[in-house]
């Protein structure tokens, strides 16, 4: 157990770092969250107050500019990154385990989120916007979010990029329309019935009908607890396939 | 330390592997020399535990191949497989760690395979931004760090200019002073025969020779090529099958296998009527004994025409020079 700690930690340290040194995906994981809050915070605010606009705005922000693009596009970066650098192939030949390579790359993303949550929080409430809920369920709802993120990032990663040119399109294709079905960037409720219906099974609306409540109203368990749940399905949904999509991964790694 | 018993390896019912067997002794460097295509990469890849063995038994330090023995083994690939944006030492830290070292200890041998391979220069420096030469010392550094007993080396010097390639080559024979037991494969026969201690030469899976290089020359029935350039090969073949020698065509060049040995102005003088552009003689060497052993000569067209060539027929500056 000790060691698969140790191992997670090497691994989530190794992704931080490159990150760190790789300032342009630093800028673009600080830069378009910050500047997407505050044009959608303005732009919601019209000409009232800008506190509660701010509330409302800065939950779909964090979930959708902030934790899709890390969470979601940096597993995939980070898996076609390390295939083609041959690094993978190379980690293959240490003892190190792949359920640490895995649960280390999550980890990174955790803690990439955790930044990016606490990016989002202060430029809100540099804005008069504030945190009402509960800050565990908050957490949870984060922690469902980005596990559901990386699952995905690690299934399109493993499945269907090969090259760092491939990143970005099953990340767009399939990434940005349940972003927009998931009611990130304007309300869920001006979503047609049978749109909503479909938008069930999309796990960006849970995230950000869980998490729009619970920031900006402070909303509970018992308001917010079936789309925690679902979500807590949809994350171990994710975190399945792409699991599975990384055994097939390194079972064709070796043998290429 | 490295053992290869009887391995058999298929793919979709096409052996790469039959019945491979050999040993790499602590202390010793075992070259593995083969066409592309021969089946090294795959003796190395079921060595590293990345494809198993249809059958046969693969062991390092007496214990099959195992995720416990990849702690055993250090892998330096063929391809640069680094972190480019990470510097050198943070590279060299991330493999320790990845084999347990941490702390202090990780810290001490960083330092110290850093200085043994003139990294400390260097130490600070994204991969990114070091030339090729460095950039594979790194990734040889980067097998170094866990102190493993054996190492595999996969066409190391690969791409290298002739200095770093010689500074690399001193580096494994320390390693090998040292007591390792280093795998190489490489295409660069000077490269096998100046570092290894043995040589083991595969052909479509099979090895189809292993020795020292003096036990290898001994399987060749020649004691020297001579290599001639003329334009009338033809009287070249007349001439050799007169004296008894064998002809071999290798790399484009026509090759003269002396079954003894000749003084050079005793091979000139046999060759007496005979337009050659020029001839010049060699001991069996590396190329020699791999090109034979792995077909890698062409057999000489049958001779056309024959026409007698006289000495005074061959053209001045046409006769054997060196």
């Amino acid at each position: 157990m000790v060691r698969h700690f140790q191992e997670t930690e090497t691994i989530a340290h190794r992704v931080l770092l490159e990150m760190l040194r790789s300032r342009r995906s630093l800028v673009f994981w600080v830069g378009f969250p910050a500047l997407m809050l505050l044009l959608f915070g303005l732009i919601y605010a019209g000409r009232g107050e800008l506190g509660p606009s701010f509330d409302r705005t800065a939950p779909g922000i964090l979930i959708g500019a902030a934790l899709f693009f890390s969470c979601l596009g940096g597993p995939v970066a980070v898996i076609v990154g390390e295939r083609e650098r041959g690094t993978l192939r190379r980690l293959l030949t240490s003892p190190l385990r792949p359920g640490a390579y895995f649960s280390g790359i999550v980890a990174a993303h955790i803690a990439i989120a955790l930044g990016q949550a606490v990016i989002v929080f202060a430029i809100a409430a540099l804005f008069g916007g504030r945190y009402r809920g509960s800050v565990a369920l908050g957490g949870l709802i984060l922690l469902l979010s980005v596990c559901s993120y990386v699952g995905m990032g690690f299934y399109f990663g493993a499945r269907f990029s090969k090259r760092t040119e491939d990143v970005n399109g099953p990340v767009a294709a399939f990434g940005v329309p349940l972003l927009v079905l998931g009611g990130t960037f304007f309300p869920a409720e001006l979503l047609p019935p049978f749109l909503l219906k479909v938008a069930y099974f999309d796990p960006i609306y849970h995230m950000n009908a869980a998490l729009k409540p619970v920031w900006a109203q402070g909303a509970g368990w018992s308001e917010v607890g079936l789309h925690v749940l679902c979500l807590l399905l949809f994350a171990a949904l994710a975190l399945a396939l792409g699991t599975r999509a990384y055994g097939l991964m390194l079972t064709r790694e070796r043998a290429s | 330390m490295i053992e290869f018993k009887a391995v058999k390896k298929s793919f979709d019912g096409k052996p790469v592997l039959l019945d491979l067997s050999f040993h790499v002794e602590p202390g010793e460097i075992y070259t593995l020399l083969g066409p592309n295509g021969a089946g090294k990469t795959t003796a190395i890849n079921i060595l590293t535990g990345l494809l198993t063995a249809d059958t046969g038994t693969v062991r390092v330090h007496r214990e099959a191949v195992a995720e416990t023995t990849r702690r055993q083994l250090g892998v330096a690939p063929q391809e640069i497989s680094l972190y480019q944006d990470l510097t050198c030492r943070e590279n060299l830290a991330f493999f320790g760690e990845v084999f347990g070292i941490r702390g202090a200890h990780r810290d001490r041998r960083v330092a110290e395979v850093m200085g043994a391979l003139g990294l400390d220069p260097w130490a600070g420096t994204p991969i990114a931004e070091l030339s090729g030469g460095w950039r594979r010392r790194v990734n040889l550094a980067a097998a170094l760090v866990p102190e493993p007993p054996a190492l595999v080396l996969d066409e190391p010097t690969a791409g290298l200019d002739i200095e770093s390639r010689h500074h690399l080559w001193r580096l494994i024979e320390g390693l090998r002073a040292s007591g390792v037991a280093v795998l190489l494969t490489t295409h660069l026969l000077d490269e096998a025969e100046r570092l290894s201690q043995r040589i083991g030469i595969l052909d479509a899976g099979r090895l189809v020779a292993e020795g020292s290089i003096s036990e290898l020359r001994q399987r060749i029935s020649a004691a020297q090529v001579a290599e001639i350039v003329s334009d009338d090969e033809d009287s070249v073949r007349d001439r050799a099958r007169r004296e008894g020698w064998r002809l071999r065509r290798y790399a484009g060049r026509l090759c003269v296998w002396l079954p003894d040995r000749l003084d050079f102005p005793l091979l000139v003088q046999r060759l007496e009527g005979v337009p050659v552009t020029s001839v010049s003689l060699h001991e069996i060497g590396l190329e020699h004994i791999y090109a034979e052993l792995t077909a890698g000569f062409e057999e000489p067209s049958p001779p056309r025409d024959r026409a007698t060539v006289s000495a005074a027929a061959a053209a001045p500056g046409r006769s054997p020079a060196r």
